[in-house]
């Protein structure tokens, strides 16, 4: 077995893992908040903690996971590789995760100070990672649509972020801007234009690579992201000019487009050739159904005055496509990216002498089992909570902290066992204690 | 070197990562001097690019119409 890696070219295993294991915990601070703001929390979408948790899903969680993925998804589909990659992750890592906390904390205070320092941390972190991955992706042709999803991805992230830093700023309400539109293109840019279009490059590649799949098709393929992009910007400069009636078709397009992806990965995921689904694979169907959920839902509100006056719509909208969508969909791509990424290195490490052990003995299958029915119980709890508040707030909460220690505790499994097989592999005569739990 | 008439020929395509990367390496090892090894896979594959420059190979790769990514690989000439 020849050598893998060169640590020139591929970053090392710290770089994405730090992401990675940091992600649970703000969804464990997440439901944190849920049991301590209890249901006045789902109130409305823009009760102070509900924008504290979206956030700590989105900015927390969410941003996390997409940093942390790219940083090891631009050398393997694109060929890219980011320069001094640990460098990078540590400073982008140490400016988010302050940052992050800090959004919440303005969020849940409005305290223009601590909003304005989170602001500060989170647009350095992000305007270095996008010179980092735009510096990386320089000269790379788009040979393939994943990589010019990554490329496009990258214009939402910074659209997303420039905005997001803007309203946090002006949360005060003395800056007289049209908040409620900018807060709707900052939404669209953040879900669709940054999340949609990643995502979907990303299963271009991943859902026919780990699922033994056909090909998604072609016209999709080539077509998605700029599609997306395109009618993204028509429906911000049309919401932005004050246009009723064309921003209602505009955003009627953009959903479309979410929902056409959920299908065909639905449908694309059916003629999967494994013999048996495993939980990735729920997860990912899990991912889909809620995001065309989603859409059915903002279709059902857009066409139904009834529906579109009640509170609750807009926030079954969002836990149907953050928790529901975007989280599962990220847990389960977790669950094939952590223990890969153990794989490689520890092959790298054994250096044709050694192999590395399966990929499957990484973290155990009946772990994962259990996370995922975690997870959906707190899903399907929060769902209902959205509607009757008083019931299934606190069993919400305490579902959406189990789930996420669960996760947390699956991942760190996987580093035991890397540092376990690791001081295996370079000091292969002395007795090694088997790990105990976890780290 | 053509596809063709390669001496090793590894169909990566319905296996699941990491096993073509890892039979990949396997037959690298078992190539001679003048041989040639055809790895077919769905998708370009950019972390087995870097092992080959690592242990002195090299490759070509093409593109089939139905998406396929030949990449036909040997020895560096020394």
């Amino acid at each position: 077995m020849q050598a893998l890696l060169s640590f020139e070219q591929a970053p090392p295993i710290a770089a994405p893992f730090r992401f990675f294991l940091t992600a649970p915990l703000f969804a464990i601070l997440a439901g944190t908040l849920l049991l301590w703001s209890g249901p006045e929390l789902l109130a409305s979408r823009w009760t102070p903690s509900a924008l504290a948790l979206t956030h700590l899903i989105t900015v927390g969680f969410m941003l996390q996971v997409m940093l942390g993925a790219m940083i090891q998804i631009l050398p393997v589909v694109a060929g890219a590789n980011m320069a001094r990659p640990l460098l990078v992750s540590s400073l982008v890592h140490a400016a988010i995760v302050p940052g992050a906390l800090l959004l919440t904390a303005g969020l849940l205070t409005s305290q223009p100070l601590v909003l304005r320092l989170a602001v500060l941390l989170l647009g350095i972190g992000i305007a270095l990672f996008l010179g980092a991955a735009g510096h990386a992706l320089v000269g790379v042709r788009s040979t393939n649509p994943t990589i010019q999803g990554l490329k496009l991805a990258l214009i939402g992230l910074a659209v997303t972020a420039g905005l997001g830093m803007l309203l946090a700023v002006a949360r005060d309400g003395s800056s007289g801007l049209p908040v409620l539109q900018l807060t709707a293109i900052h939404l669209g840019w953040g879900l669709v234009g940054w999340g949609g279009i990643l995502l979907a490059a990303v299963a271009l590649v991943v859902v026919p690579m780990f699922q033994i799949t056909p090909p998604f098709p072609a016209w999709f393929a080539h077509g998605f992201s700029w599609s997306v992009l395109a009618v993204l910007s028509s429906w911000s400069i049309v919401v932005g000019a004050g246009w009723q009636r064309p921003s209602a078709v505009l955003a009627a397009a953009v959903v479309l487009t979410v929902a056409v992806f959920a299908a065909l990965t639905l449908q694309v995921q059916r003629r999967s050739k494994r013999a048996r689904f495993d939980a990735s694979q729920y997860y990912w169907r899990l991912a889909m159904l809620c995001l065309l959920a989603a859409c059915a839902l903002w279709f059902a509100a857009d066409s139904l005055p009834a529906l579109a006056q009640r509170q609750e719509w807009p926030l079954l909208c969002g836990v149907l496509a953050l928790l529901g969508g975007f989280m599962s969909v990220m847990v389960g791509m977790l669950y094939k990216i952590v223990p890969f990424l153990v794989w490689l290195h520890l092959q790298n490490l054994g250096d044709g002498r050694v192999a590395a052990p399966s990929m499957n003995k990484v973290i155990a299958a009946r772990q994962i089992d259990r996370q995922l029915y975690a997870h959906v119980a707190s899903l399907v709890l929060l769902l209902a909570a959205v509607i009757w508040p008083e019931w299934f707030t606190y069993p919400a909460g305490i579902a959406l902290v189990l789930a996420n220690v669960w996760l947390l505790y699956n991942l760190l499994t996987a580093v035991a066992f890397y540092r376990y097989q690791r001081l295996k592999m370079v000091a292969p005569t002395s007795a090694i204690p088997p790990p105990q739990g976890t780290c | 070197m053509t596809p063709s008439n390669a001496d090793i020929v590894i169909d990566g395509r319905g296996l699941e990562p990491p096993e073509p990367l890892v039979r990949t390496l396997e037959a690298l090892d078992q190539i001679g001097p003048a041989e040639t090894l055809l790895v077919l896979l769905p998708h370009e594959p950019y972390p087995l690019y870097r092992a080959l420059k690592l242990n002195g190979f090299s490759w070509q790769t093409t593109r089939r119409p139905d998406g396929t990514v030949e990449v036909l690989i040997q020895h560096q000439p020394q």
